[in-house]
């Protein structure tokens, strides 16, 4: 009987120590400054959530259990939001706007040239949609521009882009001639796609890469202007 | 007790090699630039899909040759097969022989033979494996077209037209060059930029 009782009452101790160390994280969280950052829960269908309560930058919550990086334990502190806006159509005019951008906006501009039936642009995409969830909030402008044929603007494109689980803005460019988009962009581009162009602030071409991205290079030239700015 | 500076010394000298390596700004891929407008191509042998050896100057026609990079799966090349079909048929007649050539590593000879009957494309598809050519004419994508006159110099280098889509044409670029150069006149476009599909290296 004595053992029984020694056995539960280490069990109830455990377990008040847990739940101190829970509530004493919690609030931890929500003493630190706000991060607001949509989180995209590999757990729960690829939704996205934001956050409810205010939590410290770079905050990964973990499973205590597994020690796996997930956000699918605290899913009680998020809502759903809605998926990122459809794709919007531009023409050269709206292209040349993208790359004049803003003077007001000193973030480096990542543009991405892809297209649906472009295997290695394929290829190349989970990579850009992780880049673009670990820089949002490193001061980052990003636009991947499709080219595929404007009749696949509410089909191919958006679908592909809802399998990619796609967080950045995407346009699709619809131009007669290729030729004076192609040159607005670089004037050495010869248009062969995937490419992939970094601008800086000034809105030169610190980096470009034609083919499949190699995800570790890019991240040095875009963490090389971000640093430099 | 003397200090010893060797590895500290050798920990920095990697450091700045490293840094070097990284510095600069414009990373781009090394791909190799295309020869300017008037450069005279030297000869080149590359097998067709069937293994036979051919040479550029045999396969040029009496007024010049359009050498275009083609590909079997590339969508923009494929848009263009009916086009390049008829350029062919039409330009043949006139002295000037269109060759193909496929460069991606992707894409094996046999491939290439059977897209070329399924497509009905009767000019002369060269296969060339590890690129060599694609380098040596600085060639990015699929289509690309590069016109050599009679005595292999080169006079054109860019898109076939303005349009993947038939009805979209409004500038028919390639054709215009090889009119002009069929007329003796100077070529008033020697190029013009297109989407295309990049063509597949070896790494």
């Amino acid at each position: 009987m004595k053992s029984i009782s020694r056995q539960v009452a280490t069990l109830a101790a455990g377990s008040v120590a847990v739940l101190c160390l829970g509530l004493a994280a919690f609030a931890q969280t929500l003493s630190a400054s706000p991060s607001k950052t949509v989180y995209r829960s590999p757990l729960i269908q690829g939704r996205y959530f934001e956050d409810l309560v205010p939590r410290p930058k770079n905050y990964i919550p973990e499973c205590c259990f597994c020690g796996q990086k997930t956000p699918f334990f605290d899913t009680w502190r998020w809502k759903p939001v809605s998926p990122p806006a459809d794709v919007r159509e531009i023409d050269l005019e709206g292209l040349k706007k993208i790359l004049q951008r803003d003077p007001k906006d000193t973030r480096p501009l990542l543009i991405n040239f892809w297209a649906t039936w472009c295997d290695p642009c394929r290829e190349e995409f989970p990579d850009l949609v992780k880049l673009d969830a670990d820089y949002t909030a490193k001061r980052l402008n990003f636009v991947a521009v499709s080219l595929d044929d404007i009749s696949e603007i509410k089909t191919a494109v958006p679908q592909f882009l809802k399998e990619m689980k796609a967080t950045m803005p995407v346009v699709l460019l619809n131009v007669n001639d290729p030729e004076p988009a192609i040159h607005a962009v670089d004037e050495k581009w010869d248009g062969q796609l995937p490419a992939t162009f970094l601008y800086d602030k000034d809105g030169r071409v610190v980096f470009k890469y034609f083919g499949r991205i190699k995800p570790e290079e890019l991240r040095a030239a875009i963490d090389k202007t971000v640093v430099k700015q | 007790m003397k200090k010893n500076y060797a590895l500290p010394l050798f920990l920095a000298s990697i450091l700045i090699v490293a840094l070097a390596a990284v510095a600069g700004s414009g990373r781009n891929n090394d791909l190799p630039a295309s020869p300017a407008i008037g450069t005279t191509i030297d000869d080149f042998k590359l097998p067709d899909a069937d293994g036979a050896e051919h040479s550029l100057k045999s396969l040029t026609g009496k007024h010049g040759a359009v050498i275009i990079f083609v590909a079997t799966k590339c969508p923009v090349s494929n848009a263009y097969n009916d086009r390049m079909e008829k350029l062919a048929q039409d330009y043949k007649a006139k002295g000037i022989n269109v060759i193909g050539i496929n460069s991606n590593n992707t894409e094996p000879a046999a491939e290439v033979k059977s897209h070329a009957g399924e497509k009905h494309l009767t000019f002369t598809i060269l296969k060339d494996d590890g690129n060599k050519i694609a380098d040596r004419l600085g060639a990015t994508k699929t289509p690309e077209v590069y016109v050599l006159d009679a005595n292999s110099k080169l006079v054109y280098h860019g898109r076939i037209d303005n349009s993947q889509k038939p009805e979209g044409i409004t500038a028919n670029d390639l054709r215009e060059a090889l009119d002009e150069m069929l007329a003796g006149k100077p070529i008033s476009k020697t190029g013009g930029a297109a989407f295309g599909c990049t063509i597949k290296r070896v790494s």
